[in-house]
């Protein structure tokens, strides 16, 4: 096969900014020809490059399966560009904000001549920051869109607090642990970030987010604190719910192993009861598990700690309620911080399952097993992408998808690397237990 | 793998090609500015339109002169199309002009702009009276002598992708977009006959006597639809999307190409293709997606992405003979109206021309 040329496809709900990073791609001086397919019309040929409007056209088959659909538009546009001598370096596809990215994918697994030619390199998602909760939760096309990425833009950063943005990022993430997010204002970000991603490479399937596969917490935020003499207070301005959770865990150091252990601690302690505190009463720093009452305005709970050194744990992110640890000298920082995956995030519908798993699987067993998942669930899974180690292979197979299509090639030798699998699925109504013991089944 | 495989039976290639040099040899060839899209000859044989994807269409004659260089449409070239006389020339694009040359090719074409839509296919009708043109979602049809709108179709749901006039009925089209094919006769604002199968279709032809409309889909089949009966017969199988559709001339026979396999059926008949079975020729190591039948009906010629034209008796032997092989893929192969001339258009936009020799 030929080398095929790569095709970027943008997605993002209306106002998102993907008008603003298309410009972008047309006018910035990245040495490359690149062939625009838009959904307005548009005019033709801007300096080196070649814009075409395009209007969505499914083609359904009379199978009725989804997984066949496809975009008869692009096929048609797409295969009069590929009948061009002076062909283009790269093609880049806007979508509508209504679009559903799974048709267009398709396209480019399903019909033999794209297949044969082109090759999607990544979805892009762009994410407006400060409207997008109002469709989060409601709109299937943005859970698609937000399921499909390979990036995400969480654009108009510049419009809404940190604190927000960490929630949002952190639901994003649970939606789809396997995209790389950008966080960005006029939709800057190197475009190589947007243009050579590599999404679909099946080499890139071996790269699992490592933070996807942690496990949850039901905490967002931890850090470590140098308590002075003298006293210190939690002081805070914000309700934004009527209470929120704390605990305090003393340490012998502020550093990374000193949190990790802290974390583990604070992991059952917030399985504990929580002892109601109003504004104004004294926090333990003993490990006691707190519920900080927040009837909002200026709010303090002095803590009653020695000199030294704790780690502290907070339900929702400290931005969130302007919390704050101050002392004699000032607001006390932290020099060590973690944000956590938090188990109350999830998206009822659409989620990330992330399966890791030591050791080998049975072929044959691994086989069943992913036919029975995919015609059970296929139509439900966006995304999956991953590595089997199959025994009696000494090679890693990688796999890739889109809901029913799959890819898997040989991976090259594990060598001297720990044999294991990991796999991350995207898509709607995922239940994270039945997978993951349904696969452990597989494993010899 | 792929490669080595190739080259050996580019060497059997070699051997085959000296005889087949004898039976066809190549008689000029000429170039154009990109992508062979098409190639049509003049109903008297004396000239040969070739159209590229993008640049200027190229009249030539028979022993390879060129006559005439026509611009090209802006965005792209969609048609060429000569009149059912052979003294005028139709070139369409994606700048949405229709432009009708007198053969001479000596004064500036007659022009008419449509509105801005995706405009690739164009035709006249089998007396050359009107012509239709598809522009998005619906088809415009032109009087042939002023280029007046004579009418316009109702919007379809999807763009069409094809267009193809009734042989025998010079006021009757079909058109083919997303859910299948539309008949059309003038007088009638609806749709006169509806084949829906509930899948996409992508390209369609017409039979010469006029009963079948057949098209190729998006899935790997074909449908037939008797015009008369309104029969529709789904024909699955195929290991590919069908790219390229050819009627013998005598309305017997249906080529269909898209794989490295070229299947013919049998069409006559009360029942036509159904229950039967077709010719399977095999000799591409690559898709096949040129084929034209000979205007005899005995000789049909394929090209394809291999690079290779191939000449078939389908009815008398199953072996087929290498006219050319080429470094890339073939696009068109069009046989003259006479004489044994076949033109072969290829994807680097190279026309070669050669002649039966008896």
């Amino acid at each position: 096969m030929s080398e095929r040329t790569p095709v970027t496809v943008l997605t993002g709900f209306l106002g998102a900014g993907k008008t603003t990073l298309m410009n972008r791609v047309l006018t910035e001086q990245h040495g490359q020809r690149i062939a625009v397919i838009e959904n307005e019309f548009g005019e033709v040929g801007i300096d080196h490059e070649l814009v075409i409007n395009a209007e969505e056209e499914i083609f359904e088959m009379n199978n009725g399966c989804i997984c066949c659909t496809v975009r008869g538009d692009l096929i048609r546009i797409l295969g009069s560009l590929m009948k061009r001598r002076d062909q283009f370096d790269r093609i880049l596809i806007e979508t509508t904000g209504m679009a559903d990215p799974g048709p267009v994918v398709q396209t480019f697994f399903v019909d033999d001549d794209m297949k044969e030619r082109l090759v999607v390199d990544a979805v892009v998602t762009l994410v407006d920051a400060k409207h997008v909760w109002l469709h989060l939760d409601n709109s299937d096309e943005v859970k698609e869109q937000i399921a499909f990425a390979d990036v995400i833009l969480l654009n108009k950063c510049d419009l809404v607090p940190v604190g927000e943005l960490d929630k949002l990022e952190a639901r994003i993430k649970s939606m789809n642990g396997m995209a790389k997010v950008h966080r960005t204002v006029n939709a800057q970000v190197p475009l190589e970030a947007v243009l050579e991603v590599g999404g679909f490479n099946l080499d890139h399937a071996m790269e699992v987010d490592p933070k996807f596969l942690e496990p949850e917490y039901p905490f967002e935020w931890g850090g470590i604190f140098e308590v002075p003499d003298g006293g210190v207070t939690f002081a805070a301005t914000e309700a934004p719910d009527p209470s929120m959770k704390l605990v305090l865990i003393p340490v012998e150091k502020a550093d990374d192993e000193n949190l990790a252990d802290a974390r583990e601690k604070a992991l059952r302690l917030f399985s504990h009861e929580a002892a109601e505190a109003q504004p104004g009463s004294a926090l333990a720093a003993d490990g006691r598990l707190y519920e900080l009452i927040l009837p909002g305005g200026d709010m303090a709970w002095p803590v009653s700690a020695a000199a030294g050194t704790y780690a502290v744990f907070t339900e929702h992110y400290p931005e969130e309620l302007n919390l704050e640890l101050t002392g004699a000298a000032g607001t006390i920082p932290s020099p060590i911080a973690a944000a956590y995956k938090p188990d109350h995030e999830h998206d009822e519908e659409v989620s990330s399952v992330g399966i890791e798993e030591a050791g080998d699987c049975d072929g044959e067993k691994l086989n069943r097993w992913i036919s029975k998942l995919l015609q059970e669930k296929g139509t439900d899974i966006f995304r999956m992408k991953g590595v089997f180690s199959v025994k009696g292979d000494p090679n890693r197979t990688i796999f890739q998808g889109v809901h029913m299509l799959l890819d898997s090639q040989d991976g090259g030798p594990w060598g001297e690397r720990p044999r294991k699998n990991s796999l991350v699925f995207i898509g709607r109504d995922l239940d994270r237990e039945a997978l993951n013991a349904s696969f452990r089944k597989c494993l010899v | 793998m792929f490669g080595s495989k190739k080259a050996a039976i580019r060497d059997e290639a070699d051997l085959s090609m000296k005889s087949a040099a004898t039976l066809m040899p190549q008689q000029w060839t000429a170039r154009l500015d990109d992508h062979c899209l098409d190639l049509r000859w003049s109903s008297d044989g004396a000239m040969l339109a070739a159209m590229p994807s993008l640049g200027d269409i190229v009249i030539f004659s028979p022993t390879g002169e060129t006559l005439a260089t026509l611009p090209g449409h802006a965005r792209g070239n969609g048609s060429i199309a000569w009149h059912p006389s052979g003294k005028q020339l139709l070139t369409y694009g994606q700048d949405t002009e229709i432009r009708i040359y007198e053969a001479s090719f000596i004064a500036p074409p007659r022009v008419k702009a449509l509105e801005k839509a995706w405009a690739e296919r164009a035709e006249w009708n089998s007396n050359g009276t009107h012509l239709a043109a598809v522009l998005g979602k619906t088809v415009v049809v032109l009087d042939a002598e002023n280029l007046g709108v004579v009418r316009r179709i109702p919007e379809q749901r999807s763009t069409i992708c094809d267009l193809s006039w009734n042989p025998r009925e010079p006021k009757e089209f079909a058109t083919v977009c997303d859910g299948g094919v539309r008949l059309w006769k003038h007088g009638r604002d609806e749709p006169t006959g509806h084949f829906d199968w509930g899948g996409a279709s992508l390209i369609s032809t017409w039979s010469p006597d006029g009963r079948w409309v057949v098209t190729g889909d998006q899935t790997p089949s074909v449908h037939l639809y008797d015009v008369r009966s309104k029969d529709p017969l789904h024909i699955q199988g195929y290991e590919s999307k069908v790219k390229a559709l050819a009627w013998q001339a005598k309305s017997e026979w249906l080529a269909t190409g898209g794989g490295r396999m070229i299947t013919i059926w049998p069409c006559t008949g009360k029942r036509g293709p159904r229950g039967s079975t077709p010719l399977q020729l095999t000799g591409h190591i690559g898709d096949a997606v040129a084929l034209d039948f000979g205007p005899g009906g005995e000789l049909l010629a394929s090209g394809g992405r291999d690079g290779m034209v191939l000449l078939w008796m389908p009815h008398k032997t199953d072996v087929p003979a290498m006219i050319s092989l080429q470094n890339g893929e073939i696009t068109r192969v069009r046989w003259a109206p006479a004489a044994g001339h076949l033109a072969v258009g290829t994807g680097s936009g190279d026309i070669i021309l050669f002649s039966l020799q008896s």
